[in-house]
């Protein structure tokens, strides 16, 4: 453990192992769980006081692991990375703040798993590394869904499963062709992203290659015609796996083409520009309808969540300065502002027992904290100015602008139409006439503690971007050229 | 002599083994518990002459002043025969609790086991086609026995007519693709029938390549290929637990020794020949695999159909040895390796939880089995995410090899679709995970015993996880490197 890199991947999973192997009680365990998040927190944390951001990858191992098949333990981490990584460490601690008084032993060994398996996938710079983490996040999520779901939870776990991995599938042949393309002109297995991004592919080779990447990622973002796994999903993931679902997995699609796609197949992915684009269009403006007619909280926020990052797809592939730093930026907004949300509606769950947008109303009458955390996420993930996701959203347009004229005018409708869902939703069941007889408390300090962290992060963010930009402008820029 | 007899000690010990049991089996004072001790004990002296033997040949042939070269001593057979009698093993030790649970079960059991782990060594070490037949043969009039050894239960005897017919009839295929092909060499020892091959233009080879399409037939039979599938779930589901696990893991890795032989060694010139007959069985037994174990509701036939898949797995490998791809040899051996881990797991689980139920065991049947037995299902599930190819586990990287080595022989749609059945299993193996974890449990178990059998089970899935991810730091254990190691080690003392 002599790399700081490795420890924060491997802690979680390590205090999982020892916990469970020595059958540990649920308070211990419980402890082992926070302390996990707190620790890798801190260490991401010195991370980035150690980081250069005018240098590429840092902090790198590179150790041989399989040696037969060339499989390396690559690691390091760059400003994309880190944004995730900052994320991801953030996003833990709230969330077991959030589940504190969850009794049942398997969730938390789940959430470690989880965060190992995310960490690694962010981090790992060896293609079947990647694939490994890749996968092997998908079974803590599985085993949420379907263990401590509600609403046909086994049914819409197994499509999870069985959509993701016909994903990664197709990447993993990808990745086995690319492995032996190096091997035929080099003579050595290497799945090292190093060296294979040195490799020129034949034009039509590269399509498929590209198509089975393109394919994983596209179902874990979700692009639209690759999304039926979604609202399902959402709706019946408890809210944990929610949260790391949508902040997290999802923008570890996009996190994938930035990463893999662009130095793989630099040129390739031009050649899937348009369609990328016009999906990510269609996404926008499909995915904010079905908002507008969604009843359930969860998967109107499903479908939200979608249409976001289908914003964010946009983004990468418009490939200007402002686009890409919108996308990065919004990346990071949106997962807060999603997490927020999410938690928020896990706790409206747990008060009113219900989601449904018709069964609820009036609440701003009863619980004033509560309706303002309410509608300060829903309103940052609408793009209210002064919250994060407004600077993102406003760089992805202007970058859309850029580009084409009516691009723009397309993608500038995402705001409007998250307006409208927003809106339209906050009056429903905030204010107007109660439709729920339960009589509710408060948020509890517990609560009010877990939400304000996010609260500050995305005011900072959407008010002064300047302390956030400089700090990821130089690796954009670099990777631009 | 004294030499040639410590190379023989496998095969003496487990002869022994078997002869010792038959006679005792008589005396009824003899409990099961001392019957199953003492056939482990004869396989234990196998496997660790056999470890010793390992990287250690000095002679080329067996006994060759009387046998002359008919059993050959390379370290491609004495890993083969590790595997067989580390199968034996484990499949006595981890039935012991299912032998007390049948009243069926006698001394001759055990006798049969260990004849049939010595046909199956006699397989491995066999350079002559005689032998060849009559050690399959001994391996599988045992097998064939052990199957209907329930007699009283229809299901077992159905399933033991089903496959000695059939078996019976495949087994004359092999004499007569024998015959011909002495009557096209003069000789039925491999040697002489590789002199024959390399010496031989292509077009006077007629009589050779039919016959050895009939040695194909019984090989294609005996793995479960797709056209001769037919009896396979049949006869997995009708025999007893521990005759499964014993079938599923050892025997079907036995009959891979013999043909990798031929087809690497003796037919190399002209393997080529049925490489576009390999793929057509292939592509039908990954589908046809696929299709019956989707639809099966048994996890006993669940299993047994996945087992076709792997054979059609390892036959991409086989049809990729014959168009030239160097990493196909030992990316199959690889894969035997893996799939008989895993296999004896999960069989290994499966005869554990039978031996404390009569159930049939559906899959509705493992509901909230995670609550009543946390670390069984846990390894289940390790069992069956090996099985599916999940990385981090030994499963993934016998795929990993066997579809890179199929992209290496241009088969990229073979590769395409071992992928595309690798997804498909994930169906029918997640849907055993769902099973056991997402349905709760009235009576929660709070005491786990544990005894050989899950200690053994554990360590199969330490060592599944570890031939996946594990690095050669610590010595004496296969890690992921160790084993393809292994596997290029036993390939390339082939001659």
């Amino acid at each position: 453990m002599e790399n700081i890199l490795t420890d924060i991947i491997f802690l979680p999973l390590i205090i999982a192992i020892v916990l469970g192997v020595a059958r540990a009680s649920l308070p211990l365990l419980r402890a082992g769980a926070i302390f996990s998040s707190l620790a890798t927190l801190a260490l991401t944390l010195f991370l980035t006081y150690d980081f250069n951001p005018h240098q590429g990858l840092q902090f790198l191992v590179n150790a041989p692991w399989i040696q037969n098949a060339g499989i390396t333990y690559n690691i390091g981490v760059d400003y994309l990375s880190l944004v995730v990584l900052l994320l991801i460490t953030t996003i833990m601690p709230l969330l077991y703040l959030y589940m504190l008084k969850e009794n049942r032993k398997g969730y938390w060994y789940n959430m470690m798993l989880l965060q190992t398996g995310v960490t690694g996938a962010v981090l790992s710079l060896d293609l079947i590394l990647f694939y490994l983490f890749w996968e092997t996040m998908l079974l803590p999520i599985f085993i949420m869904i379907g263990k401590y779901g509600s609403g046909m939870q086994q049914y819409n776990s197994m499509k999870i499963v069985l959509m993701t991995i016909l994903g990664s599938m197709s990447m993993l042949f990808s990745i086995l062709y690319i492995g032996y393309i190096y091997f035929e002109t080099t003579g050595i297995w290497s799945f090292a992203l190093s060296d294979l991004s040195t490799l020129i592919f034949e034009a039509k080779t590269s399509i498929w290659l590209t198509a089975g990447f393109l394919l994983a990622f596209a179902i874990k973002i979700p692009l639209v015609g690759f999304h039926t796994w979604m609202a399902p999903a959402y709706g019946s993931a408890p809210t944990p796996a929610v949260v790391i679902m949508s902040a997290i997995m999802a923008k570890l699609g996009v996190y994938g083409i930035w990463r893999f796609g662009f130095s793989l197949f630099g040129s390739t992915l031009h050649f899937y520009e348009p369609i990328i684009i016009v999906l990510a269009l269609i996404g926008l403006i499909y995915y904010a309808i079905v908002a507008i007619t969604e009843t359930n909280l969860r998967r109107m926020f499903a479908y939200s969540s979608g249409s976001h990052l289908s914003l964010i797809a946009l983004g990468i592939f418009l490939s200007n300065i402002y686009a890409w730093g919108g996308s990065l930026y919004f990346i990071a907004t949106h997962a807060i502002a999603s997490a927020g949300m999410f938690m928020v509606i896990g706790l409206t769950y747990h008060r009113f027992r219900t989601l449904n947008i018709s069964e609820l109303g009036g609440i701003a009458s009863q619980m004033p904290i509560f309706t303002f955390f309410f509608a300060f996420f829903a309103l940052s993930i609408a793009g209210l100015p002064g919250t994060g996701g407004f600077v993102g959203e406003l760089l992805i347009i202007i970058g859309a602008f850029k580009a084409s004229f009516w691009v723009g005018v397309f993608t500038a409708t995402t705001m409007l139409s998250a307006m409208v869902y927003i809106f339209w939703m906050l009056q429903r069941t905030l204010f107007g006439k109660a439709n729920n007889e339960t009589i509710v408390s408060d948020l509890n300090l517990k609560e009010i503690l877990m939400l304000v962290p996010l609260v500050i992060l995305l005011l900072l963010t959407g008010i002064m971007p300047s302390l956030f930009i400089p700090f990821i402008e130089p690796g954009l820029l670099g990777a631009l050229k | 002599m004294i030499n040639e007899l410590f190379f023989a000690l496998p095969m003496i010990s487990v002869l022994l083994g078997a002869l010792t049991l038959m006679l005792l089996s008589h005396n009824k004072n003899i409990s099961l518990k001392n019957f199953n001790f003492i056939a482990v004990f004869f396989l234990l002296i196998a496997f660790v002459s056999e470890y010793l033997i390992l990287g250690h040949n000095t002679q080329d042939y067996l006994f060759e002043a009387i046998f002359k070269h008919t059993f050959i001593l390379d370290d491609f057979a004495t890993i083969f025969d590790l595997m067989f009698t580390l199968g034996a093993i484990l499949t006595l030790l981890v039935n012991s609790d299912y032998f007390k649970s049948r009243s069926y079960f006698s001394g001759e059991y055990f006798s049969l086991i260990l004849f049939s782990v010595l046909g199956m060594m006699m397989l491995s070490h066999a350079h002559e086609l005689l032998t060849v037949f009559i050690a399959l043969e001994i391996a599988s009039l045992s097998i064939y026995t052990l199957v209907g050894y329930h007699k009283n239960k229809r299901v077992s005897s159905e399933a033991m007519m089903k496959y000695m017919v059939l078996g019976s009839m495949t087994g004359a295929f092999f004499m007569l693709g024998t015959a011909l092909i002495y009557a096209a060499v003069g000789s039925t020892t491999l040697e002489n029938i590789s002199l024959y091959v390399n010496a031989t233009p292509i077009e006077d080879m007629t009589l050779l390549v039919v016959g050895g399409s009939f040695l194909m037939v019984t090989i294609m039979f005996k793995i479960g290929a797709v056209p001769f599938h037919s009896w396979i779930i049949d006869v997995y589901h009708g025999a007893p637990y521990p005759i499964t696990m014993f079938m599923a893991s050892t025997f079907k890795i036995a009959i891979f020794a013999i043909a990798l032989r031929l087809y690497i060694v003796n037919f190399a010139q002209i393997n080529h020949f049925w490489t576009e007959m390999l793929q057509a069985i292939t592509i039908l037994t990954l589908l046809g695999g696929s299709w019956l174990a989707i639809s099966q509701n048994i996890v006993k036939r669940m299993l047994a159909g996945s087992s076709i898949v792997h054979s059609g797995y390892l036959l991409i490998g086989i049809s990729s040895i014959g168009l030239g791809s160097e990493l196909a040899a030992p990316a199959i051996m690889f894969y035997l390796m893996a799939y008989f881990l895993s296999a004896v797991g999960s069989f290994g689980i499966l005869s554990f939880i039978a031996s404390q139920s009569k159930k049939q065991m559906t899959y509705e049947d493992f509901k909230g089995f995670a609550n009543r037995r946390p670390y069984m299902a846990l390894m289940m599930s390790i069992f069956m995410l090996s099985l599916a190819g999940f990385p981090s586990t030994i499963g993934f990287l016998g795929k990993f090899y066997i579809f890179t080595s199929a992209i290496e022989s241009g088969q990229l749609i073979l590769a395409g679709l071992g992928i595309m059945t690798a997804f498909i299993s994930v169906y029918y193996y997640f849907k055993l995970i769902a099973m056991m974890y997402f349905y709760p449990t009235d009576h929660e178990q709070k005491k786990l015993p544990i005894d050989i059998s899950t200690i053994i089970i554990a360590i199969m899935a330490l060592f599944v996880i570890w031939g996946g991810i594990g690095t050669s730091l610590i010595p004496f254990i296969p890690g992921a490197d160790g084993f393809i190691e292994t596997a290029k080690i036993a390939i390339n003392s082939l001659k």
